[in-house]
């Protein structure tokens, strides 16, 4: 989960790495204590955006006065940009790039230290990788504290600070960029890109009060919202139905399996169909489940076709999933075409309880088994499209 | 000498009196695999799918010392002890099938792995299979005679559900299989393609191999490297997953947790790379059998 700047440095002072003040607005009526919080200071307005390279997209600016602040407060609302964070300057003789991550290949973690921060970080190079031990992080910090030393004085402190927040939150990757120096030596971040490791929310129960956002990192839609409970409650353990996020096409879609979703996506594209939705339950999850993730893709209005594919189940019950997709069926009664292929344990049960679902309902519905590859199902629902 | 199974394979599955480790327990001895005690803590005594359970790994591999591999089905928040407990045990092969591990837990029991040098296969595995040997998991389910049989192919998959699929391609295409062995889909696992695409190019059975790979987490960049030093120097088809996904905001997580969207680890700048290298690139994943048949049939 991807934080938004805000809330990152609000995690940064939790762990006493210091941070500029500010204030966070998201209405006008807001500047003015804003401005006056800072101390009348010179301001720096910055969109509370989860898409990288935001000052490339004008989504931070320079202000001096309160009118200033209020005009491009209300063209960034105009925007869809509703939160800003509004926060003093700071003077600063230097800028350095920290950031600590998982290395996919070496599957350990990292610590990155660049002498030249600010944006553009991924084309000036000359980034210091340091390797941390997991299982005793503050003592990897300390051996290369003298390196760190040599770049700014007070470093090693700071990124004793930001490794500790690394594994203390569960972090997938902590980034701060810049870190800038001030005249007196003294380290202050003035950004934040955290993103914690859902798998651990169990241990972090306070994360339940960061508001939703999409996977796709903009606010969530109401079925979106409505999707991310599916995996919570009694059932959170048995399979994921829970993986949901809309799109602008007319094709829904429900995908067994995070590698059929990602192919069946690609072979959509291919064949020209542009999908309403990415829906996609794995692991074999109760039909409940399912059958609340159908009804939040098969409902969307504008629907023109749906798509239920998966690869081979090895233990994913195709009797009981599918038995959740005729639920919603039966409910929805959906006119448009709907192309399944569906193999695995249980499946002739599963289709011909699907097959039944369809001729009570009178469905445009054409099922298919193993025998029939994935992207034949995509070419089907075209031609059932036209 | 095949992939991580042969006849003498004696497995443990920790988490055995869980649901999932009664299901693997029947699934494996259903598929020529000896499974020769489980492991609950607070159920010694016991037994589950007819096999002995033990309170600790310790326990049991007193009772078994032939125990040369374990599977793992255990909840995530419990996950961490168990992995090092195997550790700790030096069984040289420890599949780990829980799902949803923090990174944390899986870094610090990498680090620990290394360290004793055992492997670790996973987390959030399926496991592997060799046909006619036996599978370390429930890879096939119960259509395993269905899509697994002993042949030349090599398969190596991100996914789940695509082992099964791509297993099946090779199936469908009048071959069979040298082994299949899912990866499992976290950001950090313990074997990925390369020491993987070692073994097969050690194993006499393995004329080609096929790999479904997804973009983010970038694994592809060792293979590019093994091809270029010729460490891999059998018929290699790769298709990567995820193209989509380009049109996509950085950060964004498609498909399996490691398939995060970031800079240069889109479908296409690894297909790029992987064919530079020399792999043969599959544009559509129907395609990947189609691109080493010959030399399998060889």
């Amino acid at each position: 989960m991807n934080l938004y700047e805000h809330e990152g440095k609000a995690l940064l002072r939790t762990h006493d790495i210091r941070t500029p003040n500010g204030v966070l607005m998201s209405h006008a009526e807001d500047i003015e204590t804003a401005l006056r919080m800072i101390g009348g200071k010179k301001a720096v307005l910055k969109a509370q955006l989860l898409s990288g390279k935001r000052a490339a997209s004008g989504a931070i600016a320079f202000v001096e006065t309160q009118e200033e602040t209020a005009r491009i407060f209300s063209s960034w609302q105009a925007k869809g940009w509703t939160q800003v964070l509004l926060e003093e300057r700071v003077e600063t003789r230097r800028e350095l790039y920290v950031s600590c991550l998982y290395e996919a290949v070496r599957g350990i973690p990292l610590l990155l230290i660049g002498e030249e921060g600010g944006s553009g970080i991924e084309s000036k190079g000359n980034i210091q990788r340091f390797a941390i031990d997991p299982r005793d992080p503050a003592v990897s910090v300390k051996k290369i504290a003298a390196e760190l030393a040599g770049i700014s004085p007070q470093l090693p402190t700071a990124c004793e600070k930001i490794v500790a927040l690394f594994f203390e939150e569960d972090a997938e990757q902590v980034e701060i960029n810049p870190l800038a120096e001030g005249a007196d030596g003294s380290l202050i971040a003035l950004d934040a890109k955290i993103s914690l490791d859902t798998s651990a929310q169990g241990r972090h129960p306070v994360w339940s009060e960061y508001p939703h956002r999409s996977a796709l990192g903009q606010a969530s839609t109401d079925r979106e919202r409505e999707a991310e409970c599916i995996d919570t409650g009694a059932q959170a353990h048995r399979g994921n139905a829970g993986t949901f996020f809309e799109m602008d096409g007319d094709v829904a879609t429900l995908f067994s399996g995070g590698g059929a979703s990602l192919v069946n996506m690609d072979a959509m594209a291919r064949h020209g169909l542009r999908a309403a939705n990415y829906a996609e339950y794995s692991g074999n999850p109760p039909k409940e489940k399912v059958a609340a993730l159908a009804r939040l893709a098969l409902s969307k209005p504008g629907l023109r076709g749906a798509l239920i594919v998966g690869g081979i189940a090895n233990f994913t019950d195709i009797k009981e999933t599918l038995s959740g997709i005729a639920d919603a069926l039966d409910e929805l009664k959906p006119a448009y075409p709907i192309v399944v292929r569906r193999s695995g344990p249980n499946e002739q049960e599963g289709l011909a309880l699907l097959r039944a679902c369809a001729e009570r309902n009178a469905l445009r519905m054409e099922l298919f088994g193993k025998e029939t590859p994935m992207e034949n199902a995509i070419r089907r629902l075209k031609t059932l499209m036209l | 000498m095949s992939i991580f199974l042969n006849k003498k394979t004696t497995v443990l599955v920790q988490g055995a009196t869980g649901k999932e480790g009664l299901r693997a327990i029947a699934s494996m001895r259903a598929y020529h695999t000896r499974v020769a005690c489980g492991v609950t803590p607070g159920k010694a005594g016991q037994t589950a799918e007819n096999v002995p359970v033990f309170d600790t790994v310790r326990q049991a591999i007193g009772a078994f010392p032939e125990i040369s591999a374990t599977a793992l089905y255990i909840p995530p928040s419990a996950a961490k002890a168990a992995m090092l407990e195997a550790i700790e045990a030096g069984i040289p092969l420890i599949a780990v099938m829980t799902e949803k591990i923090p990174l944390r837990d899986t870094a610090y029991c990498l680090a620990a792995a290394v360290e004793r040098g055992v492997r670790i296969l996973g987390p959030g595995s399926l496991g592997c299979l060799v046909p006619g040997i036996g599978r370390l998991g429930v890879i096939g389910g119960p259509l395993v005679e269905d899509i697994y049989v002993p042949g030349s192919i090599g398969v190596i998959s991100r996914s789940g559900g695509m082992t099964n699929e791509l297993s099946w391609l090779v199936r469908r295409a009048g071959l069979g299989q040298s082994a299949a062995v899912h990866v499992g889909g976290d950001l950090l696992i313990g074997t990925a393609y390369a020491e993987l695409l070692r073994l097969f190019e050690e194993d006499d059975a393995t004329k080609a191999v096929v790999l479904y790979a997804e973009q983010g987490a970038n694994y592809e960049r060792e293979v590019a490297e093994i091809l270029a030093r010729r460490e891999f120097t059998k018929p290699l088809a790769i298709h990567v997953g995820g193209a989509f996904a380009a049109s996509m905001p950085e950060g964004s997580v498609v498909g399996h947790a490691g398939a995060i969207v970031a800079a240069g680890q889109s479908a296409a700048d690894k297909s790029t790379a992987l064919r530079e290298a020399g792999a043969l690139i599959a544009e559509r994943f129907d395609d990947l059998v189609e691109l080493v048949q010959d030399s399998a049939r060889l």
